[in-house]
């Protein structure tokens, strides 16, 4: 245990002095913020084009919550890939460089070094996490209003309700990351080098992205079905359309319920999988 | 300084090694022992299986026969010791973006925990390596011998007990191999620093070490006190002499003599237990004019050939 700590503070000390985890905490931040900017002045223009011609616009132009949870859906897309990069490369790279020789030989077992690296990057992407919703917050409270959403004075859905379902489609979406960094440390293990490692562990990534949508109900049974991604079916779009006051939203129950279990297990497989097979590799 | 029970006991034994890479079996029941205060120099020639070794006795790779004990301590559990062995590689095993004092603070941070021995600062291993002035530049700015002694550097400020180095002179200008001899020389002496040095550079280790084990075909040659490999009561004793022919039939009969060559003017001798004053003066009393005796002393470097152009075990095998 004392091993471990060392080698997590040592990691830390790398990661504080590494622009990679500087990019890491801030890129999501920064894009999902331009982002918010540009979309505003993109309706701005529309408003103007409306009122020129005299039409009014969605009831929920205005409501900064549906950009919210865009922006959290964005940022969690790009976090989420940049942190499998990042996992992979953190782990491959100094094993490349045989940076990883002094941590072996001095502070941790070989599951040691997994292990604290997985922990270093579970701290870096709290950090990303922590500056990317201060970013989303300061950006919508600054370009909309927060409030209910309403509809010709009746009151579709109360802002007490919104907050709980931004932060259960938040819950949600958070759930599956510990799995994809596991699985990223899982094939960095396996890799022969920080390249292969890097575009295995994203090119993985993405494959799994792109098959849930074809294994139908088997999907749910997938820890990438519930991450957002680039073909995003996690509860965060559900809690979009909600936001915004559709009523065709359909929640399903047992996709919410399998949401909160799923990813576990199959982290402790890759986890365990990863301890597994760094005992038999040359590093 | 304080010791364990550990350091009393030779702090590296390794017995009946074996290592396969696919079906080529690179290290064959391998023996090696390294005792307390060594300078202890491994040598074999390129392919022999050194680097594989010494990543063997670190934990770096795993094998598939033997048993290894450092510091008392299974390869897989070296951590334990908390850097009281550490090693140094063949390239500069340092993260690139940091400063050489962040490297060091690094390394401080790994080494937490060590035995007694009082650890070094950042700016002591700077000093010993002569790197001070490059503190502040980042690893990938430096020269690839700086980031040797920079490698060097960050291995020593834990203060270990033991320290494994790989072809530490690669990289290195002649005033730097000089300083890193030293250095060696110095932490043995003052601080008791066992070494296990690994390199193809035969007269740096013939200048340092204490004992040398040669690699070969997978098992250690030889292996003894540097004392007793070449300063044997063995020795190669060149006469030269008016009546080459003569006096190599003079001396062929005498007790430990055995003529290895004569030339014109030149008798080339193998003496076991006699002097070269007692040649010298039964060819004199032969009436032979002996112009000059050259006593040969046995070098790392002839002992080395000798052995490593042996044929291979695998040919006489075959045959």
């Amino acid at each position: 245990m004392t091993g471990l700590v060392t080698a997590l503070k040592a990691e830390l000390y790398v990661a504080r002095r590494s622009n990679a985890a500087r990019l890491l905490v801030l890129m999501p931040a920064l894009v999902v913020m331009l982002r918010a900017i540009i979309v505003r002045l993109s309706e701005t223009g529309q408003q103007a084009r409306d009122a020129l011609i005299g039409q009014g616009g969605p009831v929920t132009a205005d409501n900064a919550w549906g950009h919210l949870v865009d922006s959290f859906s964005v940022g969690l897309t790009m976090l989420g890939l940049m942190l499998v990069a990042y996992t992979a490369w953190s782990f491959a790279s100094e094993r490349d460089s045989g940076a990883l020789r002094h941590l072996l030989i001095r502070s941790a077992s070989r599951g040691g070094v997994v292990l604290a690296k997985l922990a270093a990057a579970h701290l870096l992407a709290l950090c990303a996490l922590l500056v990317m919703t201060l970013g989303i917050v300061a950006v919508t409270t600054l370009l909309w209003d927060f409030g209910p959403v309403v509809e010709d004075g009746y009151e579709l859905i109360g802002s007490a309700e919104i907050r709980s379902e931004v932060a259960l489609g938040l819950k949600l979406a958070l759930l599956p990351i510990p799995a994809a960094l596991a699985f990223s440390m899982l094939v960095a293990v396996c890799s022969q080098s920080a390249t292969q490692a890097v575009t295995g562990a994203l090119g993985l990534t993405l494959a799994l992205d792109i098959f849930k949508s074809l294994l139908g109900d088997a999907a749910y049974y997938l820890y990438a079905t519930f991450q957002p991604s680039l073909l995003d079916q996690s509860y965060l779009q559900d809690v979009s359309r909600l936001v915004r006051g559709y009523s065709d939203v359909m929640i399903d129950n047992r996709a919410l319920a399998l949401n909160l279990w799923i990813p576990w297990p199959q982290m402790l497989l890759f986890v365990v999988l990863a301890l597994l097979i760094v005992r038999k590799r040359k590093l | 300084m304080t010791h364990n029970s550990a350091t009393e006991q030779s702090p590296l034994v390794v017995k009946g090694l074996v290592k396969r890479y696919g079906k080529v079996e690179i290290l064959r029941q391998l023996d090696l022992e390294v005792m307390p205060g060594a300078v202890h120099g491994l040598v074999g020639l390129n392919g022999s299986g050194k680097t594989t070794t010494l990543e063997c006795l670190l934990g770096l790779q795993p094998y598939h026969a033997g048993e290894i004990r450092v510091l008392g301590q299974s390869p897989q559990h070296l951590h334990r010791q908390h850097g009281d062995i550490v090693g140094i590689f063949d390239s500069p095993s340092l993260h690139p973006q940091l400063t050489v004092r962040q490297s060091l603070e690094h390394a401080q941070l790994l080494s937490a925990g060590a035995s007694g021995r009082q650890p070094r600062t950042p700016a002591d291993v700077e000093a010993m390596l002569g790197i001070g002035r490059y503190s502040h530049y980042r690893i990938r700015q430096l020269s690839l011998g700086n980031r040797r002694r920079a490698s060097i550097a960050q291995g020593l400020i834990g203060n270990p007990r033991m320290v494994i180095l790989d072809e530490p002179f690669n990289g290195l200008d002649a005033g730097g191999v000089d300083d890193v001899l030293a250095l060696i020389s110095q932490l043995n002496r003052d601080d008791g620093t066992t070494f296990l040095l690994s390199s193809h550079q035969l007269p740096y280790l013939e200048r340092i070490c204490s004992h040398i084990s040669i690699l070969h075909q997978g098992r250690i040659a030889i292996s003894d006190h540097v004392e007793r490999l070449f300063n044997a009561s063995q020795l190669r004793l060149l006469v030269h002499c008016s009546d080459a022919a003569r006096a190599g039939a003079l001396v062929q009969g005498m007790a430990g003599v055995t003529v290895e060559a004569s030339e014109a003017g030149m008798l080339t001798l193998q003496l076991e237990g006699v002097s070269p004053a007692l040649i010298n003066r039964h060819l004199i009393e032969q009436g032979i004019e002996v112009e000059e005796l050259v006593r040969e002393r046995n070098s790392l470097d002839a002992l080395f050939r000798q052995i490593t152009s042996a044929v291979p075990v695998s040919l006489q095998e075959a045959s």
